[in-house]
């Protein structure tokens, strides 16, 4: 095709795999607006969009696809549209939501890689987690007003390669359970810290990021995790291999791994996959089981929720008949099979997935 | 040898120290030095790198463990978080 002359005479370039290759990129933020654009221009045939959010006038300093005229829109639906003006011959799907409910974990197969361009712990940790049991690539990208950081996490190639929280320092989820109170209520109180950036990083990172994704692409060869570390002043790059955790809160005790997907959600049909009643069941999210006021209800029963915990916050702590701060709760993300049988029988398990551990073997049952 | 003679320094150079550690010292004892002397901002979260042999160091492992050794150079990087 005449639009990939150029490219197509740089002997490395490899033309025909970047067109028939499918990439995500998670995040529609500063990084991923940069990362669209570079695999739309490069030729990627198929590129995934995730992100929950619309435009703000505050993103048009960074956001090389956004216009004045599309605050308000939808991230996705404006980079899709951009992207297709940039190049008509690839195919872009935007997918609005939060990635957590948006991205499937057998969809992930599909991919070259997964680009994360979020900007919180806690997603990454989550996409981390995706991309590691899907045994998918992950190139994780972040950002600040100096520096810019990209890892690559080759899971495809090697399963056991050290993971995005190996490296992870204990301080990030002191930080991180600043955002809950009660364990896992949302705390309306705290209020995210604001990192400002600029296009000077932001693109950098989407050009190392894309980079990353074509090596990929060109020798899937990469054993290793690794990270690249530039300061955007000076140029100076540390590039360190990122050194497996045995005690790593996410792939430590993971096993050989499979990923299965259950159709129906309701734990009367979950429990028929388990004949052992004692098999223990993780769940990916907390669970809010149940809630109860000490004060309006110290001898009764709580009243049973068995619902993600990240869906209520810190204002269900105060009781809305005596308005004291009395309400308990009982959370929790592991249950066994005879526990679920008897206690909740007829409700759904409204998480991402459940996992389940044997000797050798670490089972994750998605549900739909 | 209990000590070891290393430099470390933050990810835009523009601090640096040459200090005798013990090697029982882990990563995050590093880190808290690192960020107390030098009163790097708080509110951002830190891993440390040994730029001589390019491998992350653990917060919790020693520098016996994390194979530390006389001359290495340990960058204190800021992990990033905005995207």
């Amino acid at each position: 095709m005449e639009r990939y002359l150029r490219q197509s005479l740089i002997d490395w370039f490899p033309q025909k795999k970047v067109q028939n290759c499918r990439i995500a990129i998670v995040g529609c933020g500063a990084i991923g607006n940069e990362v669209a654009k570079n695999l739309a221009l490069m030729g990627i045939g198929s590129i995934d969009l995730f992100d929950f959010d619309s435009i703000e006038i505050h993103n048009l300093t960074k956001s090389v696809l956004f216009r004045e005229e599309d605050v308000g829109c939808m991230k996705v639906e404006i980079i899709a549209f951009r992207l297709t003006e940039l190049n008509p011959n690839i195919s872009v799907k935007p997918h609005q939501g939060d990635f957590w409910d948006t991205l499937s974990l057998l969809q992930m197969n599909n991919y070259s890689c997964i680009i994360g361009c979020v900007d919180n712990f806690e997603a990454r940790i989550r996409l981390n987690l995706m991309c590691k049991v899907a045994g998918c690539n992950f190139i994780d990208t972040g950002i600040d007003s100096k520096f810019v950081q990209v890892s690559i996490f080759p899971y495809k190639k090697n399963s056991s390669a050290s993971c995005y929280e190996c490296s992870l320092p204990n301080s990030v989820y002191a930080r991180m359970q600043e955002r809950y109170s009660c364990g896992w209520l949302r705390n309306l109180a705290f209020i995210e810290k604001k990192i400002p950036t600029t296009v000077i990083t932001s693109s950098l990172a989407g050009s190392l990021a894309a980079s990353q994704a074509l090596q990929l692409i060109i020798e899937d060869k990469l054993k290793d995790s690794s990270r690249l570390f530039a300061n955007s002043f000076t140029g100076e790059t540390v590039i360190s291999k990122i050194e497996k955790n045995n005690q790593c809160p996410c792939c430590a005790d993971l096993k050989k791994t499979i990923v299965i997907t259950s159709k129906n959600a309701l734990i009367d049909n979950v429990v028929l996959n388990f004949s052992d009643k004692n098999q223990l069941i993780e769940t990916s999210e907390p669970i809010l089981i149940s809630m109860r006021c000490v004060n309006c209800n110290p001898e009764h029963d709580a009243k049973i929720i068995f619902d993600r915990a990240e869906k209520f916050d810190s204002s269900h702590t105060v009781c809305p008949r005596c308005s004291f701060e009395s309400v308990v709760f009982d959370i929790r993300d592991r249950f066994s099979v005879s526990e679920l049988k008897e206690y909740f029988s007829g409700r759904r398990l409204q998480v991402k997935f459940i996992r389940v551990d044997s000797i050798d073997l670490t089972t994750i049952i998605e549900m739909e | 040898m209990s000590e070891i003679s290393i430099t470390i320094q933050t990810a835009d150079r523009s601090k640096k120290a040459e200090v005798s550690l013990g090697v029982n010292s882990t990563g995050e004892d590093v880190l808290q030095a690192a960020i107390s002397n030098w009163s790097l901002p708080t509110d951002t979260d830190y891993s440390l790198v040994n730029a001589v042999s390019g491998k992350t160091i653990k917060s919790n492992s020693s520098l016996r463990a994390s194979f530390i050794r006389d001359g290495d150079v340990l960058e204190v990087q800021p992990v990033l978080v905005a995207g």
